[in-house]
């Protein structure tokens, strides 16, 4: 964990002294998302339609982390099954009363700072009136386990129909296989906590305290202790500013200049021991490895913002707007785009401060750390002013906090655009397709067996028309007759004919864990949501994605 | 199966008792009938039901973040008789995952109040707890269970028990082979294995997968120190012992923490290091590893789906941060664990080498990492760590090189108290 989140944990302690009871009883969630996500899971509102053993397994891991509230709609009287399969159930006390009252109950004993609420109605009933649609549609997320076919139908499209809905997870199971999908519009995310590109250190496009510090430096009137102590950073900046002024400025490109810029680097060193220098040595790649903008990055310059049906008419796309979905985020991304271009800037993103630990003295460490702060204000600074500039209307709806994150993220920020739940169904030949790509078989097979299933328990719910037979007939329908079906749709269907209303406890534990994952990272904005279609398989102990 | 007596037989824990019409008609679908990848030796029906809802005696070792959800996931699916061990009591940190817990169980032993709250959730089941270390229980409290199942967090203990049930393995006794279901979770991270001691990939085999933990040199720790990390090692590893002596520094204790805390800080504000907090000071002197109810639950979920269907073969990764990606795959056995390999280790070594060099390469070494080790060799003992009179009487070993001591091609025998195994080293110098 960085020391900036462990400063933002503290924040919410006070100033010195033991954390209070809130922070320890989070701490080990706090480490991961911080007080930022934590604040917006206790803003939180969620629905969850059915009090099924997997729907009350996704929101046991959601209460416990703290969200703000949770309703459960359901309209089932508890049956002598749901006591036996159902850990937030009072067995057989449970049965013949309404299941999602008893199901709430249980949920709320595992933190009394969450709300919960039971709503004995049909979800169904809900969505025939403008006053029930209304209250789908005021929650922050919406999750739906084994929704039968028509109702989940109207649900998604009413969800998909305006920007500003709620995203849907729609999850279906049965015995051992099960799948989930989030219907949403687009997740901007500013803290993917991926970290796989490093952020840069500007070695090849030093700032002035950098560069002069590298060029003042006389290494060879340092003491044989400074000597072995010079940063890493200090002594590339250097390298490379010596090769630049023999090689007409240009940096190293040939692997042959590779190997001589590192061998040029050897030669800098006065012993055979002197650690900094190998440090400098295997970080060689950032003088040729490190790109001005990273391309995922650069990719995002050139999305538009999404509109709104109604709004696309009054408005050209590439307006913003503070009502444009995730306004503050697109302008900070287009700010950011007019910063790498900018005749003041670097010519690249935005310094971020954080510096690795590397092999230097005290205050050769502070001195370079404090160098970066220094200049990494300053650039925020510049950044700040060109969004005042190009989005005076959005830019003061901002908070420092969210200008920080991005600024400090922008090397990994992500964008994710989203697809209608049932959109991927209607493409016979995609579907065909996907059946036979390599690695993709086996999760299309479910994919598949489970639309079958939906399809048939949407008649009889009891399962009782559900068999191999049937099911590969629904199947046929959705990729095409002529397509000759592999024998992972065999091991898909038979697995479902065998339990095709079986909710199975350890299965829906595996779901809730899953699920609630994914709906913190929506919730948050923090770490990268599933696109596609997740599937799970757990006779051959596997998870696969697909329809992305 | 075992025989050994079970402990406890209460009413409760009369299975036809508190069945009632319909109880498993989720979990009996898949149990009434094989599915189209279903090994042909499971025997659907009512023998398999019977098995596991009257015979069936399950071992949960740990009842913390994965051992609260590994006992439910067990309840729930029908087993009947489970035992529970766990040493710890419960902290309020603990509160964010372990949803056996409240409020006013905070000090209390978390195996007794998982094991009540169980009983009191699932009507029928008898979850028997043990307040205490795995440690203290031997070869036959162990070979009474048909299946053990670890949530544990402590890198030691799961070698133990995993040497443990490799040494209880007896070729002419089949049920002596006790399956081991394994795991652990890293934030949004986790893993799950099966290991079926002697014929798949052990615990031990698999040691230089581990992560190594992140340990600051000294040297930078009491000269150059950097990080707010390095300021917080100062207080913990240096300042502690030379200001309160013996006193034990205890990891749980606020008054401890705190006191670390000031130091730290203190010594940062000298050095113009930022970053020392609370929860970094915490974080780093009690190692510790974030941890949320939602993946705890995929992993343990896991572990049990895995002994309902076919077993994992045998290793599942899971990486929860950039969408959902997990990784399936067979964790190889080696031939020179020191557990379960049989055949000895080869090590070359400088003729140079003293033997606390040797010492000294066995504890770093990533794929042995033995704490303490114990040389010895067929005709001669190396060096001892114990008892006293032995350790003084080889100690002056330590000193004299490896190959005055043993042949070029000759075993050594490496023991180590904390942990139930052997290891043997082939030494060829260079």
């Amino acid at each position: 964990m960085s020391t900036a989140e462990s400063q933002d944990i503290e924040q919410a302690t006070s100033a010195i002294g033991a954390p209070d009871s809130k922070t320890r009883r989070y701490d080990r969630q706090l480490r991961l998302w911080a007080a930022s996500g934590q604040h917006a899971l206790e803003n939180s509102r969620i629905l969850v339609l059915s009090s099924s053993a997997t729907a009350t397994a996704v929101l046991k891991n959601l209460v416990l982390p703290g969200i703000g509230h949770f309703t459960i709609l359901d309209s089932a009287i508890t049956t002598p099954a749901d006591a036996g399969n159902n850990f937030f159930l009072s067995g057989l006390e449970s049965v013949g009363k309404p299941r999602a009252q008893e199901a709430v109950q249980l949920l709320c004993e595992l933190n009394e700072s969450v709300e919960g609420e039971a709503v004995v109605k049909d979800i169904s009933d809900l969505l025939q009136t403008e006053q029930g649609r209304a209250y789908v549609r005021s929650f922050s997320l919406v999750v739906a386990h084994n929704l039968r076919k028509d109702v989940l139908d109207g649900l998604s499209l009413l969800l998909w129909n305006d920007l500003s809905n709620p995203p849907l997870i729609v999850v279906r199971s049965a015995g051992f296989l099960a799948e989930f999908f989030i219907q949403f519009h687009e997740q901007c995310v500013a803290q993917p906590h991926t970290d796989e590109t490093p952020p840069s250190l500007r070695i090849t496009r030093p700032f002035p305290a950098l560069l002069q510090w590298a060029r003042e430096l006389d290494f060879d009137k340092l003491d044989p202790t400074e000597h072995g102590h010079v940063p890493f950073v200090i002594i590339l900046v250097r390298a490379l500013d010596d090769w630049r002024k023999s090689h007409n400025g240009a940096p190293p490109s040939t692997s042959a200049d590779k190997q001589a810029f590192k061998a040029a680097v050897r030669e800098m060193r006065r012993k055979p021991d002197e650690e900094n220098f190998d440090e400098a040595e295997a970080q060689a790649w950032r003088v040729w490895q490190e790109p001005a903008i990273p391309r995922d990055v650069e990719a995002l310059f050139a999305l538009s913002p999404l509109s709104s049906p109604g709004l696309a008419a009054t408005l050209p796309s590439s307006k913003l707007t503070p009502e444009t979905p995730n306004a503050a985020f697109h302008a900070l991304l287009r700010t950011l785009d007019a910063f790498a271009r900018s005749d003041r800037g670097p010519g690249c993103l935005p310094l971020s401060a954080a510096l690795p630990d590397m092999r230097t003295d005290t205050e050769s460490y502070v001195k370079l750390q404090t160098a970066y702060k220094e200049w990494a204000g300053i650039e925020k600074a510049h950044f700040k002013e060109l969004l005042g500039e190009k989005f005076p209307d959005i830019a003061p709806l901002m908070t420092a906090d969210q200008l920080d994150t991005f600024v400090k993220n922008a090397h990994h920020i992500r964008v994710l655009r989203g697809t209608r739940w049932g959109e991927w169904d209607t493409g016979a030949g995609t579907l065909a397709t996907s059946l036979t790509t390599y690695a993709c078989e086996a999760a299309t097979a479910t994919h598949l067996a489970f639309c079958a299933l939906s399809t048939l328990l949407n008649d009889n719910p009891d399962g009782s028309n559900v068999t191999v037979e049937s099911l590969k007939t629904e199947i046929r329908k959705l990729v095409g007759e002529n397509v000759e079906l592999p024998d992972e749709v065999d091991a898909a269907v038979g697995e479902i004919a065998r339990a095709p209303t079986a909710d199975m406890p350890n299965v829906a534990a595996f779901l809730g864990g899953l699920i609630a994952q994914e709906a913190i990272k929506v919730i948050t904005n923090q770490y990268v949501p599933v696109k596609g279609y997740c599937v799970v398989d757990l006779v051959d102990s596997w998870t696969s994605i697909i329809g992305q | 199966m075992a025989t050994a007596p079970t402990s406890t037989t209460t009413a409760n824990g009369n299975p036809s008792a508190a069945d009632w019409q319909d109880r498993y008609h989720h979990v009996d679908q898949v149990l009434d009938r094989p599915g189209p990848r279903t090994d042909p030796s499971f025997l659907a029906g009512d023998e398999v039901k019977a098995f596991l809802r009257t015979s069936c005696k399950i071992l949960v070792i740990g009842a913390g973040g994965l051992g609260c959800e590994i006992l439910a996931n067990l309840a729930l699916s029908g087993f009947k008789d489970i035992h529970v061990i766990d040493m710890d009591t419960i902290d309020i940190s603990n509160l964010n995952r372990q949803f056996l817990f409240r409020q006013k169980d905070v000090g209390k032993p978390k195996a007794i109040v998982a094991a009540e709250f169980i009983m009191n959730r699932v009507p029928g089941v008898t979850v028997t707890p043990y307040y205490g270390k795995i440690q203290d229980k031997d070869d036959d409290y162990y070979m009474q269970f048909n299946l053990i199942i670890c949530g544990l967090d402590s890198v030691e203990a799961r070698r133990w028990i995993n040497a443990t049930l490799v040494n209880l393995v007896d070729p002419e006794n089949p049920e002596s082979l006790k399956p081991l279901i394994d795991g652990g979770t890293e934030g949004f991270k986790g893993q799950a294995r099966v290991i079926l001691p002697t014929v798949t990939s052990c615990y031990e085999c698999s040691l230089d997968m581990l992560n190594k933990p992140t340990a600051f040199p000294i040297c930078t720790i009491a000269n150059t120190p950097r990080l707010p990390e390095h300021c917080i090692e100062w207080a913990s590893v240096l300042e502690w012992p030379r200001v309160h002596g013996d006193k034990r520094l205890d990891t749980d204790d606020p008054e401890h923490i705190g006191w670390l805390y000031k130091i730290a800080l203190a010594r940062a504000k000298e050095f113009k290091i930022e970053g020392v907090t609370w929860s970094l000071t915490q974080g780093v002197v009690k190692n510790i590893i974030p941890a949320i109810a939602s993946t705890n639950a995929i992993i343990a979920a896991f572990k049990i789906a895995t002994s309902s269907a076919a077993y994992l073969n045998n290793y599942f990764m899971l990486i929860g941060t950039d969408g959902v990606y997990s990784y399936t795959f067979e964790h190889e056995k080696r031939d020179d664990c020191p557990v379960c390999g049989g055949q000895a280790l080869d090590i070359s070594i400088s003729k140079e080498w003293t033997v606390d060099r040797l010492i000294e390469m066995l504890v770093e070494k990533q794929d042995i990492q033995i704490k303490k080790p114990s040389l010895s060799t067929a005709t001669k003992q190396i060096y001892f760590q114990a008892p006293p009179q032995l350790e003084e009487l080889t100690r002056p070993n330590l000193e004299r090189k490896v190959s005055d001591l043993v042949e070029n091609g000759d075993h050594i025998t490496v023991t180590a108290a904390s942990l139930p195994f052997n290891l043997m080293v082939r030494v060829t110098y260079v």
